[in-house]
């Protein structure tokens, strides 16, 4: 008997069951009003936690002693992994991948069930009963489908070893941050559906969805960034997103979050949107057990897709029982789901916050078909047909730019609305900003009239965030007699939201002009050669030194083929690269790319090579890719400014929420 | 509610219209520019060399018949080198960009296309494509329609509630009297509507 396995085996059951007896707890609890069967569903989401936690300590224990009994084990690692990959072999597989997303979701429910469960009273059992189901119903798929803990008949003496594409630093954090991103939904999910259940569907559950949302449009956020990363800097093509059907998969759910986050805003205010915000945080659920669903059934099969299984059916039971119940619920509840207040104003902020949610839902809708016609087509006709970048690209673009846009005009118009005069007053401006960049980088040679939009809409984020930012900072000075610095930090400090809020603004615009700069103007030359050769591209000279052989000797290398290449530009050396070829012992038809990048903020010089003969002769590829540097530095404005605005998590609820007085703010007067 | 102003409305939804297909209409401007390098090799040129670049441009219209979404310009496996070599002896030939694709498409599928040919039960797609970008403008419409609220005659002033913090909020509508000037008619901070 296999100690380890046994153990995490009968964690993985037993959390089942804790699971399955948090929702009879808090069900039974609930209509029969006995509290001390409330506070037992309680401590079972508690339960199925540390549970979970159990069998991924485990897991991890049998990885780091080479415990091949175990088929994970054996299937993902190896003796010569290095201790810290492994950790990446726990959620490679169709079994890892699966505990890891179960215990972050057990952790995610568990945190919830804590911190917010005993503050919505009103809908506390229909949370935890929530939580508990949705539990017990990837613990069953754990448990009964692809366990981790499944042994081999005849352990072998060494494991296969990670794949190889996954063999990178980079894998230590992005699968993490995305799993827990994608299962972080999960959170606002329960609380839309308790609120759905429990009839209270007032601002309420949205007070309290908020701050789970802003983490999981942040984790997702990131999870997606540093998959693009990791695209950009492992496999080798050039580009950091190929919308691919996996990539496809992860930003999906972002964007019915990211549209809530913002049409939330209107809830608080207005008592609006409350169907569309229910129907928002339920899809991105849906989308996040969709995107689950694709990767791990390798439906639409990709580059990401490595684990074909047998879930693949009961992932699609449960993604039909999501999107069924929840449809459903709405239904039932739609009775109850007027509006407060009506719109004041074409021309308003909410409009703006309407037409942006809107446009995610639409952006989603594409994202959504064209990921899976190649799946129709296959049922429909038989036929494999490929929607990539082309198609994405050509459609998705236009949205983006109308998005960019749209964030403009938003930060511009007033709640409410007002008066033409002044919006011509507050639009002024930033109509010049526009005109005069879409000029100005017009006479620099750009003529694309997408890219021309894109950066010219940039450029006047920029513009209305640093006005909206400098006006309050100045109104704040005026009456506080502050410094400048001081009075930007009191903005920050009064409302984090929206000065956070107004950051990942910023963050979008430079991420939206680093990708017109890399995909509109990248160039790309190849080149077969010698040592002692050079080529030219891009204005750079490559001289091809030599090439070497490296033996690292762990995580199942074999060998790394690294051709040195001098980079130079008017006869001064720029960088040494050494891209190259790696190659691994267990997997030898999958040799895997070293890319070499020279970055600065101009652009990338991103080499990569193709191969070589016996002559040492090799095909290089080269991209110069502009801008590139600037889309990690977007990334990195985006991530802080959501970092910020978590300051208002928790610390406050909204002085204007629903049930405060509207007129509140006019009583404080001018200090 | 009062009757909505159906055309303010109307406009707003036409407004909506109008960027969707501006947008849309410039879409197909990029991807007429994309295949960013050379024309079809001429078909009644001698036989030559192709330049890495028309090569290339071929090459990113073609992907991998093994892997999935893996343009062949990449790929490294023999079957692409093979690939490669066929375009480089197809353009020597004077073949048209067009006429390569055909060929791999016949020997490999339809899958080998990076872009989906816009024609048969692929319009499928651009048919949800066009249809999912109508639905949401009409919603979006509609949405807008049933929350308008008619009294327009009522001028508004300044914005509802720029922050969550009503002595900010202050400070925040007196910086803008002075940057965009007085209100025509006060705040609208009554709450009406409800």
């Amino acid at each position: 008997m296999d100690v380890t396995a046994t153990l995490g085996a009968a964690a993985l059951v037993t959390a089942l069951a804790a699971s399955v007896l948090a929702t009879l707890a808090s069900t039974v609890g609930h209509l029969r009003r006995q509290r001390a069967l409330l506070a037992a569903g309680r401590r079972g989401i508690d339960a199925v936690a540390a549970l979970t936690t159990v069998a991924v300590a485990a897991l991890l224990y049998a990885l780091v002693t080479n415990d091949f009994a175990i088929a994970h084990v054996s299937s993902v690692s190896s003796r010569n992994m290095q201790t810290a990959m492994k950790w990446a072999s726990l959620y490679s597989g169709q079994p890892g991948s699966l505990l890891f997303w179960t215990w972050t979701l057990s952790l995610f429910l568990a945190a919830f069930t804590r911190i917010t469960v005993p503050r919505i009273p009103w809908a506390a059992p229909h949370a935890v009963a929530t939580a508990g189901v949705i539990l017990a119903a990837f613990l069953a798929g754990l448990v009964f489908l692809a366990s981790p803990f499944r042994l081999n008949e005849v352990p072998p003496l060494d494991g296969r070893g990670l794949n190889p594409l996954l063999v990178d630093p980079g894998m230590l954090i992005h699968p993490p941050f995305l799993l827990a991103g994608l299962v972080s939904t999960a959170v606002p999910f329960t609380l839309g559906t308790a609120a759905l259940l429990s009839g209270r569907l007032d601002g309420a559950w949205v007070r309290h969805a908020r701050g789970w949302a802003l983490a999981s449009f942040l984790v997702l956020s990131i999870g997606n960034l540093l998959g693009a990363w990791w695209a950009y800097t492992v496999l080798g093509w050039g580009g950091y997103w190929g919308w691919d059907p996996v990539e496809n998969s992860a930003i999906l759910p972002l964007l019915p979050m990211t549209a809530f986050l913002h049409t939330l805003l209107v809830q608080e205010r207005r008592g609006m949107l409350k169907t569309w915000n229910l129907v928002l945080v339920l899809a991105a659920f849906a989308l996040a057990v969709f995107g689950t669903f694709n990767v791990r059934s390798g439906l639409v099969a990709s580059v990401h897709s490595f684990a074909q299984s047998e879930v693949g059916a009961y992932f699609l039971a449960l993604l039909a029982i999501t999107i069924v119940v929840s449809v459903a619920l709405i239904v039932w509840r739609v009775p109850r789901l007027h509006a407060e207040a009506d719109l004041d104003a074409l021309a308003s902020r909410e409009t703006a916050l309407i037409l942006n949610s809107y446009l995610f839902v639409a952006i989603a809708l594409v994202i959504l078909g064209g990921t899976l016609f190649p799946v129709l087509s296959e049922l429909v006709r038989d036929v494999r047909v490929t929607v990539g970048p082309p198609f994405f690209n050509a459609v998705i673009a236009p949205l983006l730019v109308l998005l960019l846009v749209l964030i403009a005009a938003g930060t511009v118009l007033p709640w409410r609305g007002g008066s033409s005069r002044q919006h011509a007053r507050r639009l002024r401006v930033p109509a010049l900003v526009f005109a005069a960049t879409a000029a100005l980088v017009g006479a620099l040679g750009m003529h694309e009239p997408l890219a021309l939009a894109a950066t010219s809409a940039a450029a006047t984020i920029g513009y209305v965030t640093a006005r909206e930012v400098a006006v309050g900072a100045r109104g704040l000075r005026a009456a506080r007699a502050v410094s400048w610095p001081a009075a930007l930090l009191g903005l920050l400090e009064r409302d984090p939201r929206r000065y956070g809020g107004f950051l990942v603004h910023l963050g979008v615009a430079i991420i939206a002009v680093a990708v017109v700069g890399s995909m509109g103007y990248q160039q790309q030359t190849r080149a077969r050669i010698a040592p002692g050769e050079s080529f030219e591209a891009g204005g750079y000279t490559f001289r091809y030194v030599d090439l070497v052989a490296r033996r690292p000797g762990v995580n199942g290398i074999e060998v790394e083929g690294l051709t040195i290449i001098d980079v130079e530009r008017d006869g001064r050396r720029v960088a040494t690269l050494r891209p190259g070829r790696r190659f691994f012992s267990n997997f030898p038809e999958q040799p895997i790319a070293i890319v070499a990048v020279d970055s600065d903020l101009r652009r990338d010089v991103y080499l990569f090579v193709q191969g070589w003969d016996a002559q040492k002769r090799a095909e290089i590829q080269v991209f110069i890719n502009p801008l590139v540097a600037w889309l990690w530095i977007g990334g990195g404005v985006y991530t802080l400014g959501g970092l910020l605005a978590f300051g208002a998590v928790g610390r406050r609820e909204p002085v204007r929420a629903l049930d405060a007085a509207p007129g509140a703010a006019s009583a404080g007067g001018p200090a | 509610m009062t009757r909505p102003p159906v055309r303010a409305c109307a406009l707003a939804a036409l407004a909506f219209g109008a960027l969707l297909a501006v947008a849309l209409a410039s879409a197909r401007g990029v991807e007429a520019q994309t295949p960013s390098t050379p024309s079809p090799a001429p078909t009644a040129a001698p036989p030559r060399i192709p330049t890495d670049a028309e090569a290339l441009a071929v090459e990113h219209q073609l992907l991998c018949p093994l892997c999935v979404n893996e343009r062949l310009d990449i790929c490294t496996l023999a079957i692409c080198n093979d690939m490669k070599q066929i375009v480089r002896a197809r353009l020597a030939q004077g073949a048209s960009t067009e006429e390569i694709i055909a060929y791999f498409e016949e020997r490999y599928g339809p899958h080998i296309r990076a872009e989906v040919p816009r024609r048969g039960f692929n319009l499928v797609l651009f048919g949800w494509v066009g249809g999912a970008l109508a639905f949401t403008a009409a919603a979006a419409a509609v949405v807008l329609t049933s929350m308008r609220r008619a009294t327009l005659s009522r001028a508004r002033g300044f914005s509802g509630a720029p922050s969550e913090d009503p002595a900010l909020d202050t400070l925040i509508e007196t910086a803008e009297r002075e940057e965009f000037g007085a209100p025509s008619n006060g705040r609208a901070g009554d709450g009406g509507g409800r």
